[in-house]
């Protein structure tokens, strides 16, 4: 399967390791990913819409030209788009957006983009059965607790239409427990991690962070895992700050899907640049039999 | 059918632990959680506190929560409720995040309407436009009708997980309120109301989660509206403290390289002169660095090969703004 593949900001920028990692796990699951290199930011639901749904009709458009689905790593860049791509399909709106940003550059949107999150085209594409067939090393009932991001679920209408509702619902879960990891449903599972207000909000934010981090801990899992680097940027990234605000420890590792789904395919922890978290993974390894540096 | 229902009571004024009381009753299926409790008040018992209106789903008053979940009684059928748990048994609590005045009763004024007043929800016409008919397009009528069409009933706030730690925030409901008067044309006070609606507590404290738009029962999608207001205060170039230089770092780095800086957006979300707040950044930037996170700021940060094409995007929309 080939793929227009749209990495985002952040896993170019704050988090490193999700681009080591996709890129290995995509050869493994024989995706081929055409990076799209002369595209924009999709606005991360901080820019206006009237600007940022101008940039992602410019990205729509290119990736109808490589007659290739869109595929992201980020649940955020994934949510603003499927939201853009929504606004587009009104052919009036299109229209507009075409002859007063896109036809400078010679650029058309037609309104036939395929945007799908790796989650969603591991499971659809790839599928489980699959999955579950190149598993080099079963995560053995490793205790995960999966964290969506609020973007890849909501509003569920575009993001888990009924269509897609089958694939879609548990999806996350579905692949923990297809590499042989067992599920732990954390409160925060399918709620905001608290990044989007970070600057706005930071007591607020932290209370998040902290919330979703401490009770996945309290409820036994051994990791986090989100298919948004976002939330990896509040989860891992701000838990030290979110532990010091509620006065207690934390580590609780964050993994980014691809490494988990890296893991079990047979990937060191190197491999997957786990030693970039500012979080220790090292309960992770140890649960897995690494050897782990103390 | 018979139908066993769990209700929480407790009794601000008595001072006693919130306890749980179960009322078996006779109703047919089709009847709804509301004409239950009705029938309970009626005949079984008379001290059962709760609120409910116009009985069809208009006026937002029987708001509850129903297997753990916000519902509106009028709306929800007795027999739909039974089958949502193995014993058949349905329990009914006050919605979650208000304070409890008796039994399934809350305090409104503080949940809603001190919220709703603070966004100021009434039109202030130019005398000059009273005087003669003001003729709106369809459109701005239909995006007002339909967040009209709010009844008050609290499920968006329910949702929402930044009020669910913080009860300051002005919250998706009042927001959905004050979207109906800042999108009003013939109001004369539109930058004033995006002032003070882009000041602490107000849009900016949204997460975009969109949970208000999931809880919404009427499709008024309150967390697009709040991206409404959040798009016109960007246009007016309001905002206060961090939030405000968020937005504008945020912008200033795409439009220069055509995707994010982020590093610079760190820098510049605390702001340039604040020594204390950068100083603040340090620790985490050096942990991060030794990690081999180095999102290097500024002219280090590579630029997109079609960055030429997205300044273009920015420039356009200035200009129209």
């Amino acid at each position: 399967m080939k793929y227009a593949f749209y990495p985002g900001c952040v896993s170019k920028g704050g988090t490193p390791e999700l681009y080591e990692a996709t890129v290995k796990v995509a050869e493994k699951l024989e995706f081929e990913l055409e990076e799209m290199k002369d595209v924009g930011c999709t606005g991360a639901g901080v820019l206006s819409r009237e600007i940022s749904d101008p940039i992602n009709a410019r990205t729509f458009a290119k990736a109808e030209m490589s007659n290739l689905p869109i595929m992201t790593i980020c649940s955020t860049c994934q949510g603003v788009m499927t939201q853009a791509q929504h606004r587009l399909k009104d052919e009036e709106y299109r229209n507009y957006i075409n002859s007063e940003f896109l036809s400078d550059e010679g650029l058309e949107y037609k309104g036939t983009v395929e945007i799908r999150h790796m989650l969603w085209a591991v499971v659809e594409d790839f599928g489980l059965e699959r999955l579950k067939n190149i598993v080099v090393r079963s995560l053995e009932g490793l205790p995960v607790a999966h964290f969506y991001g609020c973007y890849l679920k909501r509003p569920p209408e575009l993001m888990v239409p009924p269509e897609f509702e089958k694939t879609r619902k548990t999806a996350l879960e579905d692949v923990i427990e297809a590499l042989g990891g067992k599920v732990v449903k954390s409160s925060g599972r399918g709620k905001c991690c608290g990044f989007p207000i970070l600057t706005s909000n930071e007591a607020n934010s932290l209370q998040m962070c902290g919330d979703h981090t401490i009770d996945a801990k309290e409820k036994g899992a051994v990791t986090l895992v989100t298919p948004c680097p976002l939330c990896h940027l509040e989860l891992d990234g701000k838990q030290a700050d979110a532990a010091a605000y509620r006065g207690e420890d934390i580590n609780m590792p964050v993994l980014h899907l691809p490494q988990l789904i890296g893991l079990a395919l047979g990937f060191t922890a190197k491999e997957m640049a786990m030693q970039r978290h500012l979080v220790s993974t090292g309960a992770v390894e140890e649960a897995l039999g690494f050897e782990v540096k103390a | 059918m018979e139908v066993t229902l769990k209700v929480r009571r407790y009794d601000s004024g008595n001072g006693c632990e919130a306890s749980e009381q179960s009322y078996t009753i006779e109703i047919d299926e089709q009847d709804t959680l509301l004409d239950a409790l009705v029938q309970i008040r009626d005949e079984n018992d008379p001290t059962l506190g709760f609120r409910g209106s116009c009985r069809s789903g208009f006026c937002g008053d029987c708001t509850m929560t129903v297997h753990g979940k916000g519902a509106i009684t009028c709306r929800t059928k007795v027999g739909k409720a039974a089958k949502k748990s193995e014993d058949g048994v349905i329990p009914i609590a006050p919605i979650k995040m208000a304070k409890v005045v008796k039994d399934l009763i809350y305090d409104d004024q503080h949940f809603h309407w001190d919220k709703i007043k603070a966004t100021q929800p009434w039109v202030d016409i130019d005398s000059r436009i009273s005087e003669h008919d003001y003729v709106m397009s369809n459109e701005r009528v239909k995006e007002l009708r339909l967040a009209m069409s709010c009844t008050q009933c609290g499920l968006c706030d329910q949702g929402c997980v930044v009020l669910a730690i913080d009860k300051t925030y002005l919250g998706p409901g009042a927001l959905t309120k004050a979207f109906r008067t800042v999108h009003d044309p013939r109001d004369t006070r539109y930058r004033e109301r995006l002032d003070l609606l882009s000041q602490k507590r107000g849009v900016w404290d949204c997460a975009h989660c969109f949970e208000a738009t999931e809880h919404c029962p009427k499709g008024i999608e309150p967390t697009d509206r709040i991206f409404d207001i959040h798009d016109k205060v960007i246009k007016e170039d309001l905002g206060v403290g961090g939030a405000k230089r968020h937005y504008k770092s945020f912008a200033a780095s795409v439009r220069a390289h055509g995707w994010l800086d982020e590093a610079r957006l760190a820098i510049e979300s605390e702001g340039i002169g604040n020594v204390k707040g950068i100083l603040k950044l340090i620790p985490l930037a050096v942990k991060a660095a030794l990690r081999g996170k180095r999102p290097m700021p500024y002219f280090l940060h590579k630029k997109r090969p079609g960055y030429k094409k997205i300044r273009s995007i920015f420039e356009k929309w200035e200009v129209k703004r």
